[in-house]
């Protein structure tokens, strides 16, 4: 469908977005439009399960907006046709479509959310990672202008940690490669990456190659060998010319970055998995980047495994959920030398990635970290739940059981708008 | 250092200086020209537009042979940090481009409107004002626009330039991107209010004349 601008409306006054504001808190700088009202879908890339549906991986729309008749359920899902080990994705930067990937490979797969927000249509798939970058497992997917920047989490020569970043246009073009730096403290690992373009910084993390996490977490966790291979670092970037420009040492694999979204801010946070701790990544009075361990999720000795974390639009606050005893805290972080827990609620029995609405009242959990690093038997919830968040409580208000429903792990989520998509089509 | 040079080098022209100190600032130094890449994006699209003087050409003619500088504006647009920050960035980079004679002849600017039902060539005309005219300074500046929607739309899609309408259907919003273009007509740089500074366009532009070398 092609879009049909209202360009003879008879008062047209322009107003621009400034791109320091983000997404619902967590997405690229670069995303231009932004739900600030209340979001009617919330996607979820679902990982495929053996005998389960169609066993593909699938993105399941889910209808969110209380006022809608079918709130609180399924309205649509796409599947790939294929099991990859579904994990994360991303708007580009025009927020008409999302990429979406798998560990397990190399393909990418775009949906377009604009035509129909409620039923993304699977329109393109990108093969040649592999084959152009050497990397395996695209991981995070992050909207540059008219980019977007693939962060990967392996490599197709050893399937090991060591491996990089791929830069595509938003058509699907190879344009780049750039290898994690294995230099000057680099360990060449891979995970989340975010920018701040106003300080020109690029952030990325570090995690683990295919070899550990495609491998059952029970059988990695007493392979001492194996526990070595997480990644330790995070790396300062020159964002405009992709150049490494510091390595920082931040144990413990250090996973999701969020950089405050206050305009006056200069930090980013991060939770370290394998040691339960709130990383500070801050920029010192000489202007030198520096990261700083400021705080402990739970009981690090419990190995809480803490996995996604989101943070308030003012920077104020961190959501952080943590996989093993299915918690979720919320942090105070006005001070984000000491963030101070506040908050914490059992929200299920494994709980992995967390989203929140532009204004923070509401948030949506889902169960799945990676196929064979979810739990077994009853353990197994595979859910999308929606919370009410008043500052004091979280109330759950809905439930999808994806395996009732026979959609597969519920994973990554991104928020979607009729409306939004209503106006870039103009009217 | 290059940067540094470059950035005494815009400081040291009086007349820039005044556009620089209306500019956010810059709160990092740029790489040096040639120091880093700058990616084949995509092609720029094609289509007809109108000149000021309301003679119909292929956009391709304002996309071809110099590097180009494209934004699109509405000659209404008030948001300081929209197409007024896109204005003053093209006024200093212009003086800028003036004060060093090795890019004169070698760069162009092109304003497009989003707004075919207002702003008329006539209209563009009287927007442009002195700046559609080459005083020599080594520097062409063209302000485009286009007869419809229809004519407009492939071209804003094709660059990815995001529009929307906003509340009440009345008003047009649209993200800062501003594109730089090869002498191929190729896309290599997309800026947003953070990355369009004249230091680093400038910048830009030496590292796609390098390449010529």
């Amino acid at each position: 469908m092609r879009r049909s601008y209202c360009v003879a409306v008879a008062a047209l006054a322009c107003a621009a977005y400034n791109t320091v504001r983000a997404d619902e808190t967590c997405n690229s700088p670069y995303i231009s439009k932004l739900i600030k009202g209340q979001e009617d879908y919330v996607y979820v890339w679902a990982l495929g399960v053996e005998g389960l549906g169609d066993g593909s991986d699938k993105l399941v729309t889910v209808d969110v907006n209380p006022k809608s008749k079918s709130y609180g359920k399924v309205v649509n899902s796409v599947s790939t046709g294929t099991r990859a080990e579904a994990h994360h994705m991303g708007f580009t930067d025009d927020r008409r479509h999302i990429w979406a990937g798998g560990l397990s490979e190399s393909r990418i797969w775009v949906f377009d959310i604009a035509s129909d927000p409620a039923k993304p249509k699977l329109v393109r798939t990108v093969s040649d990672l592999g084959d152009k970058s050497g990397f395996l497992g695209p991981h995070t997917y992050y909207a540059l202008p008219g980019r977007m920047l693939v962060q990967a989490l392996s490599n197709t020569k050893d399937k090991g940690g060591k491996t990089g970043m791929a830069l595509y246009s938003n058509e699907g073009k190879f344009l780049d490669a750039k290898p994690m730096p294995t230099a000057n403290g680099g360990d060449g690992y891979g995970y989340d990456l975010a920018v701040n373009p106003k300080k020109n910084v690029l952030l990325t993390s570090s995690f683990a190659g295919y070899a550990n996490y495609m491998r059952p977490l029970g059988e990695l966790i007493k392979d001492a060998e194996a526990m070595k291979n997480f990644g330790n670092t995070m790396v300062v970037w020159d964002l405009k010319a992709l150049k490494p420009q510091k390595v920082l040492a931040v144990p413990g694999a250090p996973l999701e970055i969020r950089w405050s979204l206050n305009p006056k801010d200069n930090w980013a946070i991060t939770a370290a998995a394998l040691t339960s701790k709130l990383w500070l990544v801050k920029q010192d009075a000489k202007g030198e980047w520096n990261a700083r361990e400021v705080g402990t999720i739970g009981d690090p000795a419990k190995i809480p495994l803490p996995v996604d974390i989101s943070i308030t639009r003012d920077g104020k606050g961190l959501w952080v959920n943590t996989f093993m005893d299915g918690k979720t805290r919320y942090f105070d972080l006005s001070n984000p030398e000491a963030p101070k827990q506040t908050y914490e609620k059992a929200t299920g029995k494994q709980v992995n990635m967390i989203s929140q609405s532009w204004d923070g009242k509401r948030v949506y959990i889902t169960s799945s970290l990676l196929a064979n690093w979810d739990k077994g038997g009853a353990d197994n919830e595979q859910f999308i739940r929606g919370f009410a968040w008043n500052g004091k409580e979280l109330v759950q208000k809905f439930e999808v059981d994806f395996t009732r429903e026979k959609l597969g792990r519920a994973h990554h989520m991104k928020l979607g708008s009729k409306a939004l998509q209503a106006q870039a089509k103009g009217g | 250092m290059r940067a540094l040079a470059l950035a005494a080098a815009l400081l040291a022209v009086p007349a820039l200086a005044h556009h620089v100190e209306l500019l956010p600032q810059l709160e990092f130094v740029p790489p040096a020209p040639g120091s880093y890449v700058l990616y084949h994006i995509k092609p720029a699209p094609d289509g007809t537009v109108l000149g000021v003087d309301g003679r119909a050409a292929p956009l391709a003619r304002y996309t071809h042979g110099s590097i180009t500088l494209l934004g699109f504006i509405y000659t209404t647009c008030s948001d300081p940090d929209g197409c007024p920050l896109a204005y003053r960035v093209f006024d200093a980079l212009k003086e800028a481009i003036g004060a060093r004679a090795e890019l004169h002849g070698k760069v162009r600017f092109v304003t497009l409107s989003f707004d075919p039902a207002r702003d008329t060539p006539e209209v563009m005309s009287r927007y442009a004002g002195s700046r559609a005219v080459d005083k020599g300074n080594g520097l062409r500046w063209y302000f485009l626009s286009t007869r419809s929607a229809r004519e407009l739309t492939p071209l804003v899609e094709g660059f990815g330039q995001d529009v929307r309408v906003t509340r009440n259907g009345r008003e047009l919003s649209h993200v800062l991107k501003v594109f730089l273009i090869d002498r191929g007509g190729d896309v290599r740089e997309i800026y947003s209010s953070q990355f369009l500074h004249p230091e680093v366009v400038l910048n830009d532009i030496q590292t796609l004349l390098l390449e010529d070398r």
